[in-house]
């Protein structure tokens, strides 16, 4: 039998908000995690204006729940500073979208690319 | 389009898993289970019983005749699991003491593989061939297992996930010619390739209703008479089925049985050559997705079996993408596990690809419509992932 998923997920899932990528340029960042030969792949992009992050987009390789933890990180990042974006933990998408546990380590690749998202986040992108 | 798609009824593409009844058989099942039809115990004497029994005869000829075998060598079983584990635990243990060697393929049915390994635990010697990436067991490959000491091989006719066919009338004249009892699991052949126990020279053979238009929990197994196979029976009790399957015979199933053999057999060329262009239908259109590949052999295949693999899909998401199809991922006879299909493994795919991999399988009531919508749907769902999947190499920002 294949797993549950709450509402949340089979909405994202089915209707993917901001898929694909900003190429690179002003005030572009981007960070990847994962790999589509370990079954799990993000990478998420972000235009910063003012210092805060106006839009993102995210791409996404792995089971329903992970495409819908794309697609709502893509919202719920807008409006976040540089330091906000670092302090970002996996729990915070857990709770939104109650991952299966044996499916919460993928979430930790989720952390992972958006830390190398905030770690693409030179000073100078303001 | 995806709303028009998604409100529309499923589509059925699991026929390797069940059929639905076939409508003539039900018509006979449920007059059998009317107040005027046949409620007597088969084993009675009485004129209950023994109208109860002659519907069992002529469903016993009817069976019989579908594989060329004469009616006493067919045993009345709950289906295909009951009656592999009966030939494999009841000829191996009854030939223990001449030898405790037995082989049999590494992409058998989980019922054929699960009672191999309880075999395994008694003490036996187990020999499990690799098939080729095409999912063929060689011929030679069963020449090079046998030992002095075999007393079993147990093949597969067709293989339940991916449709390959074994040459079994080869694989049964070596063990004929080295005296080594040989059992055929023909739960997906049955009523789709022709099936002869004589010139295939098999002693033991397999049967289930309900993938070929029967009702579920009944089956059969043939057993070669003559000269007699030594076998042990599993269960003990009335001593039906001359002691080697005790239990009450149930009419009503297996006149359903009976009926769908004989209207299986009778079908089975005009019911091939339609269902043979269905797939062919389907294969054009999933291969024009592009990125989709083929899981076994490319021409050894029943008419009704389309496993493919779909390349840059995760599976889960594929599934969970094509759930308005009645498909299925590896066998449906072990779902509940999340590992990756353990035949398509056999055949050298990664976890990777045989976990999106889907067998789509057709049978009599497909129609056009079905094969059509279905592409769209795997084309519209395949599209939709991909394109948000990342491109294979990524350089940073």
């Amino acid at each position: 039998m294949e797993p549950e998923y709450s509402p949340t997920v089979v909405d994202h899932f089915e209707q993917p908000r901001n898929g694909g990528r900003f190429e690179a340029g002003e005030g572009v960042i981007r960070g990847t995690a994962g790999s589509i030969a370990q079954g799990t792949m993000f990478v998420l992009s972000a235009r910063v204006v003012g210092g805060r992050i106006e839009e993102v987009r995210f791409e996404a390789y792995g089971c329903p729940h992970c495409i819908a933890a794309g697609s709502w990180l893509s919202e719920r990042l807008v409006g976040l500073t540089r330091d906000e974006l670092r302090d970002w933990r996996w729990r915070d998408a857990d709770q939104a979208l109650q991952f299966p546990k044996e499916k919460r380590g993928r979430l930790l690749i989720l952390e992972d690319a958006v830390r190398a998202l905030s770690g693409a986040w030179a000073p100078q992108h303001r | 389009m995806s709303v028009s798609l998604k409100s529309a009824p499923a589509i059925y593409l699991d026929y390797a898993a069940t059929t639905p009844v076939d409508p003539r058989v039900a018509e006979l099942m449920i007059e059998c289970l009317r107040p005027e039809g046949a409620h007597g115990n088969p084993s009675s004497g009485h004129t209950f019983g023994t109208r109860a029994r002659a519907m069992v005869e002529k469903a016993r000829q009817q069976v019989a005749a579908s594989i060329g075998a004469r009616p006493e060598c067919i045993i009345w079983t709950s289906g295909a699991t009951e009656s592999d584990n009966l030939a494999i635990l009841g000829v191996a243990r009854f030939h223990a003491d001449r030898g405790r060697h037995v082989v049999t393929a590494r992409t058998e049915h989980k019922a054929v593989v699960d009672a191999f390994k309880q075999l395994e635990k008694e003490g036996f010697d187990v020999t499990w061939i690799k098939p080729g990436d095409d999912g063929i067991v060689r011929p030679e490959q069963v020449r090079e297992a046998l030992r002095p000491d075999t007393q079993l091989v147990s093949i597969m006719h067709v293989n339940n996930e991916t449709g390959v066919i074994q040459d079994v009338a080869a694989i049964g004249a070596i063990c004929r010619e080295r005296g080594v009892a040989f059992h055929v699991d023909a739960a997906q052949s049955a009523g789709k390739l022709p099936i002869n126990i004589e010139t295939m020279n098999i002693d033991l053979l397999s049967l289930t209703a309900h993938k070929a238009y029967g009702p579920k929990g009944i089956g059969v197994l043939y057993l070669r008479r003559r000269p007699p196979l030594g076998i042990r029976p599993l269960s003990y009790g009335g001593g039906q089925e001359t002691g080697l399957r005790s239990g009450t015979l149930p009419t009503h199933q297996i006149v359903g049985m009976g009926a769908a053999f004989e209207i299986g057999e009778r079908e089975r060329e005009a019911d091939v050559a339609r269902i043979t262009l269905l797939r062919e239908r389907l294969w054009q259109g999933l291969a024009a997705i592009g990125g989709v590949e083929l899981n076994g052999h490319p021409t050894e295949r029943v008419a009704g079996v389309l496993n493919v693999c779909f390349h840059n899909v995760e599976g889960e998401s594929l599934r969970f993408g094509l759930r308005e199809l009645a498909v299925s991922s590896g066998s449906a006879c072990s779902s509940g596990s999340d590992e990756a299909s353990y035949v398509l493994r056999a055949l050298g795919r990664s976890d990777q690809l045989a976990q999106s991999s889907i067998r789509f399988s057709l049978g009599r009531f497909t129609t056009e419509e079905d094969v059509d919508r279905a592409i769209a749907i795997v084309n519209r769902e395949v599209t939709r992932l991909r394109a948000l999947a990342p491109a294979a190499s990524i350089p940073s920002a």
